[in-house]
């Protein structure tokens, strides 16, 4: 066991190394820079921040386009994630779904962003498609508006949903759907009992992972709401970036966090509960 | 961007081989140590490409010292020149104005001594930048943000900043927001155009809130982004970036307005303790010529801070002052005053028109 240990310790070394570097000392700055304020230590910034009307509407603008991002991963990615692992039989062709679809991801967000621009645009494909179909009557405003935001949002984070929740399907014995057919069971009631239970572990560490993102995405946002919404992370780059207020700043990316934290663990409790719930409705 | 990085890993491979021989053989190891090279911070893409082309290649073929880059904008550059306060690794530093002002105040700046950059002498007097007595910048060349339109579209040039209220533009304009470095000194300028108090900016908001944009730009490129895609087909943007999408044989055209232009510029520091000095100065001597001066006005439409800079005519008229100006007719801010009201103004536009 020591021994073990003791093979194991160097090991962990270099992981707890970078941790420490890069994500321990970088949120001690940022925690103890929000706590001065004119040089001296104060809770001021986090009053300029919480007791500011305007700074709950913008968070609530945050959350309600990263809720929307998340639902809308959940729906599209869970069926998509359902035939590539269900569906297709081949091997070959699987392999080449997982690769079309984690491709994007080699992309830089910046450029994926700026494509929205210009197919999200007023004289853009989305808009053309749309008129010359008759869907619409005249252009309508994608840009600018939190729906061009979401769009932007879903199309790089899908990947994730599906691949957390392909993860999740391929772990499920298919034993158990076809012991559940056997017991009479209709192939809807096999998904809702069996299936759809066993993979939720697997949506909600995509539901957390997407949401997460979702909320702290700077690029996608700022880019596709042309200056025009905004999201929490835009005010705090501003404040990294052209102010140099760091200490504003700072209690404004604690607050994100904060905030962050306490939904996502709430949905956390929220999922446990549910799948406790289903799992003793199954029993 | 793996380029810098692939360069500093040889150079460390070769520090470490020349260690190994200076222990025997210390005598070959010195000339190669002393064979020299600076560090220069400047900007990426095309900015990058003509600092490279007309300054470093003409200084290091003249004095045999490599330039090796460091590649950020001027806000990176300001916070490396902090780290590393206490030891720098950068000799040079180009950073635009209001970040020039910033690192002056934070103590990271040498004096550019005439003594050492004779050059000096040739310099605008209006590029030369003077804190407690001493030079801490010099500048490089200015840009403007002038009124910026589709030709297809707008037959006429515009010739008013007011134009773009005009009910044919609604929806189709674009202006800088505060995450742009041109956006605060932007609204400070309209509101000195429109003759509002400088205390008060209350008015120009008013009037801003009424201005019916396509969107804010926060970056040169979702500007020429707009542009390109004919989401916006007038407002403000750089000379630089108008006329090179024009250059690309896009329809946009450039106007300096009767109001003018507000206009700022790139500008050459000296790092306090420069591992480098000398040749440090040599390189902000050659930023200082005519020459090249004149190869950055081609390159990037730069207005020369160097008297006596000749250029073609199809290249002077894309200059920021635009045909038959010169520094005078630019709207040159002070940038103490824009760095004083920047979170303040910031913060109004945020309130005011950064929510629908």
């Amino acid at each position: 066991m020591s021994a073990a240990m003791n093979r194991a310790l160097p090991l962990l070394a270099a992981p707890v190394a970078f941790f420490a570097a890069f994500f321990a000392v970088p949120m001690i700055v940022v925690v103890s820079s929000s706590l001065m304020a004119g040089g001296v230590p104060s809770l001021g910034n986090y009053a300029r921040v919480l007791f500011d009307q305007y700074h709950w509407d913008v968070l609530a603008a945050t959350f309600r386009i990263a809720g929307l991002t998340t639902v809308a991963c959940a729906l599209l990615g869970y069926p998509l994630a359902y035939y590539l692992v269900r569906v297709v039989k081949s091997p070959a062709l699987r392999r080449t779904c997982v690769i079309l679809l984690v491709l994007p991801l080699f992309t830089s967000n910046i450029v994926r962003s700026f494509g929205w621009m210009v197919l999200l645009g007023r004289n853009g494909l989305v808009n053309d498609a749309l008129v010359g179909v008759g869907i619409l009557d005249r252009p309508m405003r994608f840009l600018g508006t939190e729906l061009g935001i979401v769009i932007g949002l879903v199309y790089i984070l899908l990947p994730f949903i599906v691949l957390a929740v392909g993860n999740a399907l391929a772990a499920v014995d298919p034993a158990l759907e076809d012991a559940s057919s056997d017991l009479g069971a209709t192939p809807f009631d096999t998904f809702r009992t069996v299936t759809f239970p066993l993979c939720l572990p697997g949506l909600m560490s995509g539901i957390v992972m997407v949401f997460t993102l979702a909320v702290s995405a700077y690029v996608t946002p700022a880019l596709l709401s042309g200056g025009k919404i905004t999201v929490f992370p835009m005010l705090i780059f501003q404040q990294y970036s052209t102010v140099f207020d760091v200490n504003y700043g700072g209690a404004l990316s604690m607050t994100l966090l904060v905030m962050t934290l306490v939904l996502v663990g709430l949905a956390g409790w929220i999922g446990n509960a549910g799948a406790s719930a289903t799992g003793r409705k199954a029993q | 961007m793996t380029h810098p990085r692939a360069a500093t890993r040889t150079t460390a491979r070769l520090s470490a081989l020349s260690a190994v021989l200076a222990a025997g053989v210390s005598l070959y190891a010195l000339p190669a140590a002393a064979q020299g090279e600076i560090r220069v911070a400047w900007y990426g893409g095309n900015w990058g490409e003509a600092f490279r082309t007309c300054v470093a290649e003409p200084f290091t073929k003249a004095t045999g010292v490599r330039v090796v880059p460091e590649i950020g904008t001027s806000t990176v550059t300001f916070a490396k020149l902090q780290q590393q306060k206490d030891a720098p690794t950068l000799d040079v530093a180009y950073m635009d104005g209001g970040i020039s002002e910033m690192a002056q105040a934070a103590g990271v700046l040498d004096a550019i001594d005439p003594t050492g950059v004779p050059n000096l002498a040739k310099a605008l007097p209006e590029a030369i930048y003077k804190a407690d007595g001493s030079i801490f910048a010099v500048g490089s060349g200015y840009y403007s943000l002038g009124l910026t339109y589709n030709t297809k579209e707008i037959k006429t040039p515009p010739t008013s900043w007011n134009d773009l209220w005009k009910p044919e533009f609604a929806d189709t304009v674009t202006i800088p927001s505060p995450a742009n470095s041109s956006g605060v000194p932007f609204v400070m300028f309209l509101n000195r155009m429109w003759g509002n108090p400088p205390g008060d900016l209350s008015k120009t908001f008013e009037k801003l809130k009424t201005l019916k944009t396509a969107l804010y730009f926060d970056s040169s490129g979702a500007a020429s982004n707009a542009y390109q895609s004919g989401e916006a087909i007038i407002g403000a943007h750089f000379n630089v970036g108008a006329w090179d999408l024009a250059d690309k044989g896009l329809p946009i055209g450039f106007a300096v307005p009767k109001e003018g232009v507000w206009a700022t510029d790139a500008r050459l520091h000296l790092v306090k303790n420069a591992p480098h000095k000398a040749d440090a100065q040599r390189f902000i001597d050659t930023a200082l010529t005519p020459e090249a001066s004149a190869c950055l006005a081609e390159k990037l439409y730069l207005g020369p801070a160097v008297q006596n800079v000749s250029v073609s005519p199809d290249v002077e008229r894309k200059l920021p002052w635009g045909v038959g100006g010169s520094v005078k007719n630019l709207q040159l801010f002070n940038w103490a005053d824009i760095n004083r009201d920047r979170a303040a103004i910031t913060d109004a536009w945020n309130r005011e028109l950064a929510r629908q």
